[in-house]
This record gives structure tokens, C-alpha cells and sequence, in this order.
């Protein structure tokens, strides 16, 4: 049902008409997020300046049950931020202010729409940085990566989003606001900040940040290094890990990989090697000055072919430039790629990146890999051409890479989500009584199912009935855990 | 109406627990070792106890991925222990670890201890849950991974809950290496100083795994370092010219005397003074602990949380004080006869948290009392 003329006079009279859009040309351009296959033209978009204005436009909703979608920058890649038919997008871009830099208790306190990026440099005149680094820091916005929890290369050493928010607003799906965590890791009763980070938006929708800022580190180590085979590579890792070190960031790239980025970038990957390492250390001088010389011995025993220490910050910034654009440089090798995000053991690199190259011979697909080697989160991209009608062949194959992760005792997803685009794949992870029971905490937050509906979750409209039998879990099948 | 003596169940598997929660009517404690059973808000007259102390033991440990998961009724010593061995821990020194506490309970505490600083809380250390709800449901979330946004994380629930939505009976956990070598610092002073020292502390690049002032005569700040072997003694070298003249190196045990402070009492006797834990933003946590009626002080002044002993009828008044910097706080142990607010202000969030509560354990079964008087 379409929103009637009184409802959208409403919201004009609370934002000004200049605030709510609903001129189809411009809502279209909200129709998707980063899965860009996936749309849907809003009805409504709402751009509110204030968490007062979000709390009053999330009330009206809630009044009339309209539906809403939070939206930050919209790069999510999982189709949290896609618009849901009939209902409203909320965009929180004009909350954009830093409004506080604490030096002295090491924090920030942010409005949603600031950019990963805007933190760090905020922060850097006092020596002060925000830790966790998706690629996309120059865009993404700290609400998505609250509603994501976010990782980035970093997270290895650092952690994730969860692990650096001390509090934050939010304006729950009755239009209530409440403040979950607190200014240290003390709480009152149960973690629901925890709970609300990366719940996709559809818990409700944070109006103000608290962040943890780190002090940065006295120096940076980075090095590129070249391997024969992925497999050596995801040795090295696993030497690192035993050695007892652990580096700021590991990340693995493959040939074709590399191919796209140094295309994109020149930034100094080699064009013949089938696998490269970056690996940071930092730290104090002489912490990091002792565990790097023993990653470069152990880079060394699994036959390293080239050897690239940065030399300066330039040096360590194109290393980065060339990882961080991966993604988007592998448009360069094929006219179409999905993005595909899965965790493993890290133990099991190896066996599952050559299990993923024989379903990308199978399906006659190319797929190349980039991924934080560190934590076991793979980033298989999946190239295809839409042209050609490989669309579906691609799909097929991108989500079996994902359930192949759940099968190795990993994760459907690392850092991009479920969203709409897998979660007619969680009960491949959970349970039936595992999704009910995040069912009945969805339904404590949001009763009335407004807030972003559709996603995260299975729901018998998006991914059809469900046969009602219990099917033993992967990980129950592998003998990892057992049910009763 | 009179009520029978509280029945003590003992399961030892993840079935027995669930067996337990469906066969016996009625409201349910639940226990770990009970070295915090006199914590939080004072638990109201229950049908049955769970002891959950035989649900022990490693279920699966994988080194190279460093994660391990356990039942949640496993010490943390004795885990500690086994880890070891490889070379791996659990990064958790909560002082009450020592006095045998259990996985499951450490986590429904929110427990963490000094080094929290740099590893975080409980909730930063979880990666999996396996709980038993009011309806006998095993619930599972997160997974054996280090990095898994797939869900909601019930994990994160439960910190905290101190029981109030059920029984944790398996966590999965990531592991950290063990340094190869750990030093302490020691300045003396009163939490003044010790606040002037902190701030320049952190703001070097000596990363400090843990800063934490001890009441005392004057008093004394404690400061963790690890690192090399070889390269450890060139960064206390360091810190101790940073902090000047009666800075020096001390042997290890001195943060037994911080343990003890925040261990809480063994189960048996009643403690002289009420143990509040609280936090609030660091650099306001020295002047908020020295206007304290305090006997007792552990103050965390690079992560805002302390652990103070004061005299039962004061209980209320460091609550007030706590809350009116922003802060929260919690009773944890206090005489038995002590009637004192185990809480704080309720939070905003009240009333979700009830929702949440009548969402998971609708008949309110579980840990009745915890989080006296909000519910
Ligand atoms: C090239 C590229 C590289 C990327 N690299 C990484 C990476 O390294 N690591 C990583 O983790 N991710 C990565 N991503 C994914 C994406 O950038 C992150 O998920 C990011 O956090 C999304 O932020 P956003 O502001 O774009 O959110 P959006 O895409 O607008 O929204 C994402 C979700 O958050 C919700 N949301 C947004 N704002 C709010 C709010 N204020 N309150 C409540 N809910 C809200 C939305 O409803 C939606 O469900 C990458 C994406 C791209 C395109
Ligand atoms: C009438 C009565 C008699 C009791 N008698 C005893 C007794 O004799 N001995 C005794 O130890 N306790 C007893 N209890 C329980 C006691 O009051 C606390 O609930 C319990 O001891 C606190 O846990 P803990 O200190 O053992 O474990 P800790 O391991 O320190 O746990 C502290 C908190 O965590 C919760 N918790 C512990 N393990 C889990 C888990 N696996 N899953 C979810 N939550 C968990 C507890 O409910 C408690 O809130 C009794 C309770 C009642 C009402």
C-alpha cells in the first residue's frame, strides 16, 4: 500500500519539505546499496539533520507501522540498506559532525553519517587514531559499520567495531531513545550494545557513536612478500601465528588478484608470482624491530621469491593502496564480479581455497581471492559477464563458497553481513531454534516488524517454506559440536 | 505459605542441564564455583539451584586456529593450565579466576580484570555460546571463528545476565599467546599522582597491558608490560625513566595484593566492608574513588573501572556519587545482613531489557532478584 498523501504531510512538517524526497528520480538513487543486483525505488527518503528529527520520523513510522531502512553510505555489500516496498529510507548522511574529541579518556563522539576515515583524521593531530579499516574507510559511514560491525585489515591485532564502541544512542523502533553501553567497559546488566552491533539495521537505528581512540603505534613494519603457491603463503601465516606474534595485519592476495590491483594501481605487486603476503607489524621500536626479523626468516624457509620491505610511509601506503583496491580493480579483468565474504579456520586456508578453484573449473568461472589470512575471512570474487548470461552460474557458485565456509566449521559471513542476500543461507549455519530464538530478540527491539524487515533473518516469504524437519547442523555433521 | 528447601541439581552434560530446566517446575538459580554468589542483587527464594560446577572440560582445542570451547562450568585456572601447554591463554585475569571461578560464571559476571586495558572484557574474548532457555531450547550462536557477523550475538546477552536468561552451557573462546616475558613497574603515591602518571603512560608508546593504582600507605601504581625476552628490559628501562626517580621494577606478586582486593571473600566468610565495582570515564575515575568513604581501592585509570571496599551503610551513597559522573556500579560482595541497593540508576534502556527478559524467559524463571529493584 502506498503512503497516503497525511502521512508523507507529516514527515514534511516534521523535517521540511526540502527533507523528505519523493521524486522518483530521486529516490532511485537509494534503490541499492554495494549488491547492486538487488532493488527496490523507495516511496520515501528521508534525510533528517538531528537524532531528534530520526527519533520523530522513527515515531511516525512506528504510529502508522510504515517500514524503515536506515542508510548510511550505502556501500554495504550484503543488500542491508535496500529499500523496502511501501516503506520509508531514513538517511542519516546529514548527521555528520565529530562532536567530540576526548584527548584525555582517548574517545570520539560521533554522529552516524561521519566517515570511518573523518575519525582517524580527527584524531591523528593528537596522536590518536580509530582502529578498525574496512577498504571502503574513505565513504563508509560508523553507523553502517555499528550495524555491520565492520572489520578491516587491522582487526587481526585491534579487533572488530564491537571491540572499540563504548556506547551508543539509538532510537529504537518504537521511537524511544535509549543509550546502550557506557564510558567504560562496565555495564549495566547485559551487554546490549554488544547485541545491537551488527544487527544490520534492523534493531534500530544509532543516532550517536562513543568510540575507543588508540594511540598509534610508536612504528610500522609492512612487507610484501611473493610465494610459489598460496599454500606456501598460508604457511607462512600459520608460522607466524605459532611463532607467538601477532601482526597488525596479514593479507593474502592470488594471481589474479594482484593482476587487477597493480592494473588499478602500479603500486609494486609482481605480475608472475601466484600468491603475495602483506604483513604489518607495529608496535614499540623494539618489539617490532625483534618479531620482524622472524617473520622475514620465516618467509625466507617457505621459499619466498621476493622479498619488499617498505621503506617509508610513501612505500607503505602504495603497498596498502594496491590491497585496498582489489574489489573494485577486478572490474578491470571482468566486466561483472560478485564479492563473496566467508570465514575459515585459518588452519583450513589451504584445502578450502583449492576446493573453491575446482567449483570456479566446475562452473567455468574465474574466481580470485583476497583476503585477511590473519583471521581465515575470505573474499572470493567471483568474475563473470552478465552478457554472456552467466548471472545465475556465478550466483550459484558465490553461494556455494559461502556454505562451503559454514561447512569447514567457519562462517557464512566475516564482515559484510547477511542482509538480504544470505539469509535464505542461515539456516545452512544455524539451527531452526537458533534463527526462533533471534526471532524473539528481533521481537523484543521491534514488535511491530517496521524495522528493516527482510533481512538478516530467513522468513518463509523471501526464501520459501522451510521443510519442518530438523537437519543435523555442518558443524554437528563434522563432529565439532554436538547439539545435546 | 512455607516452601521446601531448594532442591541442588547437579548435571554434568549439556543434556542433563536441559533435562534439568524441563523436568523441574518452578524458578531456578544457577551456580558456578560461588565465588560471586553474593553479587549483584540478592537472589529471591527459587524452587531449585543449578549447579553447573560439573559441567566441565575442554571439548575442542585447535592451536593453530587458537580458539578453544569449553563447558561452561570449566575453571578458568584449570584451563589456564591446559592451554599453557601450547603456548596459548585465555587473555582474562579477573582476580577471582585464582579462587577457582568458572567459565560460564566469569562471562554471566561481566568479570575482567587489569589487563583488560588492552584485551578487553569477557565480551571481547567470546565467540560462541551454547545456552538452555526457560523452555528447554539450546540456543547457539557465533561460532568456532574469530570474525563471524552471521546473527545476532547471544554471546554478548549473556554478558552480564548474571543467569537471568538461562544457563551458558558451552562458550567458545580465542586464545592470545603467552608473552614471552611480563614485567611490573611500581611507583608509590596517592591516586592523584598515580593519575598524572597514567596520563603520561598512555600517552606514550610503551603499550601498557595494564594500569592500575592500590590503596595503600600512600598508595601504589602498578604497570604491566610484556614483550620479548630480550627486548623487554630496554622498554622498562624506559617506562621507569618516563615516570622518574622512586619508579623501579617489582617482582610480579605484587599484583596478588590487586587480586585479593577484587576477588571477593571465599564463600564462607562475611566480609567486613561491601565491594562495589564501578566505572566510569578514565581520567575521571582518581577524583571520583578519592572522595570515597573507601577502605579498600584497585583503580584502573587508563580503562575508568575500580573496585572499592566500603562500609555497608555507604553502598547507596557510592552509587549516587558514581551515577552523578556518568558512571555505573554494581554490589558485588557484602555481609550477609547488609541491606544496600545492589544497583545503581536503571538504565534508559529498562525497559527493553525487560522486553528482551519477557521475550526469553517469559514465566521469569531464571536468577529471580539479580537486578533488584529494576526487575
Ligand atoms: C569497495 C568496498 C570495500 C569494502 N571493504 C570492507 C571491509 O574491508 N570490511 C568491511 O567490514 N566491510 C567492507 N565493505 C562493506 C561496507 O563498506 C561496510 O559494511 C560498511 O560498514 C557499510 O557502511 P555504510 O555507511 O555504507 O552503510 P550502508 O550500506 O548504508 O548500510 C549498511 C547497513 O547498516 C544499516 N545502517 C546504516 N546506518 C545505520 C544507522 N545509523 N543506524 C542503524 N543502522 C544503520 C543499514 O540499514 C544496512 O543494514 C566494503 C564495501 C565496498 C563497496
Ligand atoms: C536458596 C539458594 C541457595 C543457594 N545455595 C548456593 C550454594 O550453596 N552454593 C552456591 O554456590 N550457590 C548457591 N546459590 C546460588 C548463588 O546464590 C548464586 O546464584 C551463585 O552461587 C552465583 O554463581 P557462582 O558464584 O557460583 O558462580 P559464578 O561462577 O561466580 O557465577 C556468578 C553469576 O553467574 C551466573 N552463572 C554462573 N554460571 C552460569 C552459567 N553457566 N550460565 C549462566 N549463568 C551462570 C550465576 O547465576 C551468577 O549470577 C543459591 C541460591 C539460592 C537462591
Amino acid at each position: 500500500m502506498p503512503l497516503d498523501a497525511p502521512v508523507r504531510e507529516e514527515f514534511a512538517a516534521l523535517l521540511g519539505p526540502a527533507d523528505v524526497i519523493d521524486d522518483p528520480v530521486r529516490t532511485r538513487a537509494y534503490e541499492c546499496d554495494g549488491l547492486t543486483g538487488n532493488r527496490v525505488v523507495p516511496e520515501l527518503v528521508l534525510l533528517p539533520r538531528t537524532a531528534e528529527d530520526v527519533a520523530g520520523c522513527v515515531r511516525i513510522c512506528a504510529r502508522h507501522r510504515i517500514p524503515f531502512v536506515a542508510r548510511g553510505a550505502g556501500t554495504g555489500l550484503s543488500g542491508g540498506a535496500l529499500p523496502v516496498a511501501d516503506g520509508v529510507v531514513i538517511g542519516l548522511n546529514r548527521l555528520d559532525r565529530v562532536l567530540e574529541i576526548d584527548v584525555e579518556n582517548r574517545r570520539a563522539v560521533l554522529e552516524p553519517g561521519v566517515t570511518n576515515l573523518e575519525i582517524t583524521a580527527a584524531a591523528s593531530p593528537h596522536g590518536l587514531y580509530y582502529a578498525p579499516d574496512p577498504s571502503s574507510q574513505q565513504v563508509c559511514t560508523i553507523g553502517g559499520n555499528v550495524a555491520e560491525n565492520s572489520g578491516g585489515a587491522h582487526c587481526l591485532k585491534y579487533g572488530f567495531t564491537t571491540n572499540h564502541v563504548l556506547s551508543i544512542e539509538v532510537v529504537l523502533p518504537d521511537g524511544s531513545v535509549v543509550t546502550l553501553g557506557s564510558d567504560s567497559m562496565e555495564q549495566q546488566g547485559p551487554d546490549l550494545r554488544g547485541v545491537f552491533l551488527g544487527s544490520e539495521g534492523t534493531l534500530g537505528v544509532v543516532t550517536k557513536i562513543t568510540v575507543r581512540l588508540l594511540r598509534t603505534p610508536e612504528v610500522m613494519r609492512t612487507l610484501l612478500a611473493d610465494f610459489p603457491s598460496v599454500a606456501a603463503g598460508g604457511q607462512v601465516v600459520s608460522d607466524i601465528v605459532a611463532a607467538g606474534i601477532v601482526p597488525a595485519a596479514v593479507e593474502m592476495m592470488d594471481a589474479l588478484a594482484i593482476e587487477a590491483a597493480e592494473g588499478a594501481t602500479g603500486a609494486g605487486y609482481s605480475l608472475d608470482t601466484p600468491a603475495a603476503l602483506v604483513v604489518e607489524l607495529d608496535g614499540t621500536v623494539e618489539e617490532c624491530d625483534e618479531q620482524f626479523a622472524l617473520v622475514k626468516d620465516i618467509c625466507d624457509r617457505h621459499g619466498c621469491t621476493r622479498l619488499h620491505v617498505a621503506g617509508s610511509p610513501e612505500e607503505r601506503a602504495n603497498i596498502w593502496r594496491g590491497r585496498k583496491a582489489a574489489f573494485a580493480a577486478v572490474g578491470r579483468i571482468s566486466p561483472d564480479y560478485i564479492v563473496q565474504d566467508g570465514v575459515v579456520p585459518r588452519t583450513r586456508l589451504a584445502e578450502v581455497l583449492e576446493r573453491i578453484s575446482g567449483m570456479g573449473d566446475e562452473a567455468g568461472l574465474r574466481v580470485a581471492n583476497v583476503f585477511h589470512a590473519g583471521d581465515g575471512n575470505l573474499h572470493p570474487l567471483v568474475l563473470f559477464s552478465a552478457a554472456d548470461g552467466e548471472t545465475e552460474r556465478a550466483e550459484h557458485l558465490s553461494a556455494g563458497i559461502a556454505e562451503l565456509c559454514v561447512e569447514m566449521g567457519g562462517s557464512l559471513s566475516g564482515e559484510h553481513g547477511i542482509g538480504t542476500d544470505k539469509a535464505c543461507s542461515m539456516p545452512k549455519m544455524f539451527g531452526e531454534d537458533d534463527l526462533a530464538v533471534m526471532n524473539r530478540i528481533r521481537a523484543g527491539f521491534d514488535p511491530d516488524h517496521i524495522c528493516n524487515p527482510g533481512k538478516l533473518l530467513p522468513t518463509p516469504r523471501l526464501c520459501g517454506e522451510k521443510p519442518g524437519r530438523y537437519r543435523p547442523h555442518p558443524l554437528e555433521e563434522a563432529g565439532l559440536i554436538d547439539r545435546l | 505459605m512455607t516452601r521446601a528447601a531448594p532442591t541442588t541439581l547437579r548435571p554434568t552434560t549439556p543434556k542433563e542441564v536441559r533435562d534439568a530446566v524441563l523436568d523441574t517446575p518452578g524458578r531456578l538459580a544457577i551456580s558456578g564455583a560461588g565465588t560471586a554468589r553474593h553479587w549483584a542483587g540478592r537472589p529471591a527464594e527459587v524452587d531449585a539451584t543449578l549447579d553447573l560446577s560439573a559441567l566441565t572440560g575442554v571439548i575442542t582445542h585447535n592451536p593453530g586456529d587458537m580458539t578453544v570451547s569449553v563447558h561452561a562450568g570449566t575453571p578458568v585456572r584449570d584451563l589456564q593450565a591446559e592451554l599453557a601447554g601450547h603456548g596459548q591463554r585465555l587473555a582474562l585475569d579477573a582476580g577471582r579466576i585464582g579462587r577457582g571461578a568458572t567459565v560460564g560464571g566469569l562471562l554471566a559476571t561481566a568479570d575482567a580484570g587489569p589487563s583488560s586495558l588492552v584485551y578487553g572484557a569477557m565480551r571481547d574474548l567470546v565467540i560462541g555460546t551454547t545456552s538452555v532457555l526457560a523452555d528447554g531450547t539450546m540456543v547457539r550462536s557465533g561460532g568456532h571463528v574469530i570474525k563471524n557477523v552471521a546473527g545476532y550475538d547471544m554471546a554478548k546477552l549473556l554478558h552480564g545476565s548474571y543467569g537471568t536468561f538461562g544457563p551458558l552451557v558451552e562458550v567458545v573462546l580465542r586464545l592470545h599467546p603467552v608473552p614471552k616475558a611480563t614485567a611490573c613497574v611500581a611507583v608509590d603515591g596517592p591516586v592523584a599522582d598515580a593519575a598524572r602518571h597514567t596520563a603520561a603512560v598512555v600517552s606514550s608508546p610503551l603499550e601498557p597491558i595494564a594500569v592500575e593504582w592500590v590503596s595503600g600507605d600512600p598508595g601504589r601504581l602498578l604497570i604491566r608490560l610484556e614483550g620479548g625476552v630480550d627486548t623487554l628490559p630496554g622498554r622498562v628501562g624506559r617506562l621507569v625513566d618516563l615516570l622518574g626517580d622512586d619508579a623501579r621494577e617489582i617482582g610480579d606478586d605484587a599484583w596478588s595484593g590487586h587480586a585479593a582486593l577484587t576477588a571477593g571473600q571465599p564463600s564462607t566468610d562475611a566480609p567486613e566492608g561491601a565491594v562495589v565495582r564501578i566505572g566510569c570515564a578514565p581520567a575521571r575515575l582518581a577524583s571520583l574513588v578519592a572522595e570515597l568513604p573507601a577502605t579498600g581501592v584497585t583503580a584502573g585509570l587508563a580503562t575508568g573501572v575500580a573496585t572499592v571496599t566500603v562500609p555497608g551503610a555507604a553502598v547507596a551513597e557510592v552509587h549516587d556519587a558514581v551515577a552523578a559522573v556518568g558512571g555505573t556500579s554494581v554490589l558485588r560482595d557484602r555481609p550477609d545482613a547488609l541491606d544496600a541497593p545492589a544497583w545503581g540508576p536503571a538504565p534508559s534502556a529498562l525497559a527493553l531489557l525487560k522486553a528482551i527478559k519477557t521475550q526469553l524467559d517469559p514465566g521469569a524463571r531464571f536468577a529471580p532478584g539479580r537486578f533488584d529493584p529494576w526487575m
